[in-house]
């Protein structure tokens, strides 16, 4: 198994007197897809905020790449928001161009050559010069991901990627992550379909600001000891099983 | 001054760019006002009076409200997360917003200056350049305060708000209208504190005395010590890692 990608331990985290996140711990592998599932309000946007270095843990600590979090790794880390995030006047090649020259594409050449290629990747090439405004939902949610990834990052942090988009998108985009985990890159994507769920190598359910099941989907859905179980039995299972914690591995 | 900060203000007046409208209203809405002033004034003295205030605080005016509603969306948009989770730092960030609106702030005012001079026949003694330095110096203090207060506004709608807060008591206190001199005492201290006193003492020293920069060290130092302060509190409650 390669070096750990991210490495939590005893995170906690509150919104004022909320507590988002209890004493979390957490191992995720290199190059590997790794999903967190839960319902909303499970402290998966947080755990995320918190790994890309927007929020800053009460108590814990968060390792990326084997670092904290800082400026000096952003570099390292892609990241695409829940929401598009994405400059609405701006065309879909302005905004992709513009990511990569935060993140240091400095060469022009190969950046050009970089901004295009990831625009044919996520299949916008034909509306690349139309404005954001003027882009369908999906569109949007495929500009977003070629934003987040444009830099060829090896950690990449997706927040509800596929919400909203037509099952056959979904499809495409679940092709595409399988590139880019192929490619050695680590993916981290939090959902609350269990659709998603079984695209990824490994999962971790979470419940009220932790962790209640981890492992492969295939283990999860063995845990429950039924044969037929789905991943939403095993969820289900775990709630109602499982403590804090409980790991399968 | 770094690359990411060039990028973000190219970014910015591309956007504008392509925003029509909004540059039609930038370039329009100012000769409106102005030529709305320069019509009803009953004597010619009155407006070469007011005609260099007007210069001063509507650059202070847009630059403020277009630097505070494109912040606030940056935010609402989630762009803004996304730049803090990039590489770049706060500074540059602010400085990019800075150094994109201020391109716009000066073509507003050579825009706004030549109609007051050429067309309302506003009469002027200084020299162009140094009036367009300390306009660009007044455009750097409402860059900043736009920046400022639109992370203390949630929305557009706050953000609007800030208008009859932080301006409109300036531009009644700032001897746009009236000396500040024949104000009560109380107001004269109170106009005395914000910057767009100094912002109409510096340009009327210029346009009305021919006066040079060097002789408005005063109102220079003023405003650069606003725009800093701002500044360096724009990009604090920016920080990564709130929360």
């Amino acid at each position: 198994m390669k070096e750990a990608a991210i490495a939590v331990s005893n995170l906690s985290f509150s919104y004022g007197r909320q507590k988002v996140l209890d004493g979390l711990s957490l191992e995720v592998p290199g190059g590997i897809s790794f999903g967190l599932l839960g319902p909303n309000g499970a402290g998966k946007t947080t755990l995320i905020r918190l790994l890309v270095g927007l929020l800053r843990a009460k108590s814990g600590t968060i390792l990326t790449l084997g670092k904290k979090p800082s400026p000096r790794t952003a570099h390292l880390i892609g990241y695409m928001p829940q929401l598009p995030s994405l400059y609405a006047e701006l065309s879909v090649i302005q905004n992709v161009e513009f990511f990569a020259r935060i993140y240091r594409l400095n060469d022009r050449k190969q950046r050009t050559q970089r901004v295009e290629e990831i625009i044919k990747l996520v299949d916008l090439w034909q509306h690349r010069n139309k404005s954001v405004t003027n882009l369908s939902g999906g569109m949007k949610q495929r500009a977003s991901l070629a934003c987040a990834i444009v830099h060829n990052p090896p950690l990449i942090f997706l927040d509800e990627p596929t919400v909203g988009l037509d099952p056959e998108l979904r499809v495409h985009f679940w092709d595409y992550f399988q590139g880019l985990t192929g490619g050695g890159s680590t993916l981290i994507i939090s959902s609350h379909t269990m659709d998603d769920a079984a695209h990824c190598d490994r999962l971790a359910f979470m419940r009220d600001g932790n962790i209640i099941a981890l492992g492969a989907p295939d283990e999860l859905r063995q845990a429950t000891g039924q044969a037929e179980a789905t991943l939403e039995d095993a969820f289900l299972y775990f709630i109602k099983h499982g403590g804090v914690n409980k790991n399968v591995r | 001054m770094s690359g990411s900060t060039l990028v973000i203000a190219g970014r910015i007046i591309n956007q504008l760019v392509r925003d029509r409208r909004t540059i039609i209203l930038i370039a329009v809405v100012p000769l409106v006002i102005a030529s709305l002033v320069g019509v009803s004034v009953p004597d010619k003295s009155i407006l070469d009076y007011t005609a260099p205030a007007i210069l001063a605080v509507l650059i202070l005016f847009f630059g403020f409200l277009l630097t505070g509603i494109s912040f606030l969306r940056e935010r609402s948009q989630g762009t803004l997360e996304r730049l803090m989770a990039s590489p770049v730092s706060r500074l540059d960030i602010v400085g990019g917003y800075l150094l994109g609106f201020l391109l716009f702030a000066v073509l507003q005012t050579m825009v706004l200056f030549f109609y007051l001079i050429y067309v309302l026949n506003v009469n002027y003694y200084g020299d162009l350049w140094q009036i367009l330095v300390f306009q660009v110096l007044i455009g750097i203090g409402a860059v900043c305060m736009g920046t400022f207060f639109s992370v203390l506004a949630k929305n557009e709608f706050q953000m609007v708000q800030f208008i009859p807060m932080i301006i409109v008591p300036q531009m009644f206190l700032c001897g746009l209208l009236w000396p500040v001199s024949q104000m009560p005492e109380y107001l004269q201290w109170l106009a005395n504190a914000l910057p767009m006193t100094y912002g109409v003492s510096g340009i009327r020293a210029l346009m009305m005395q021919g006066q040079d920069l060097l002789d408005i060290g005063q109102e220079i130092g003023v405003l650069a010590a606003y725009a800093v302060g701002l500044l360096i509190l724009s990009a604090i409650t920016l920080r990564r890692g709130k929360g």
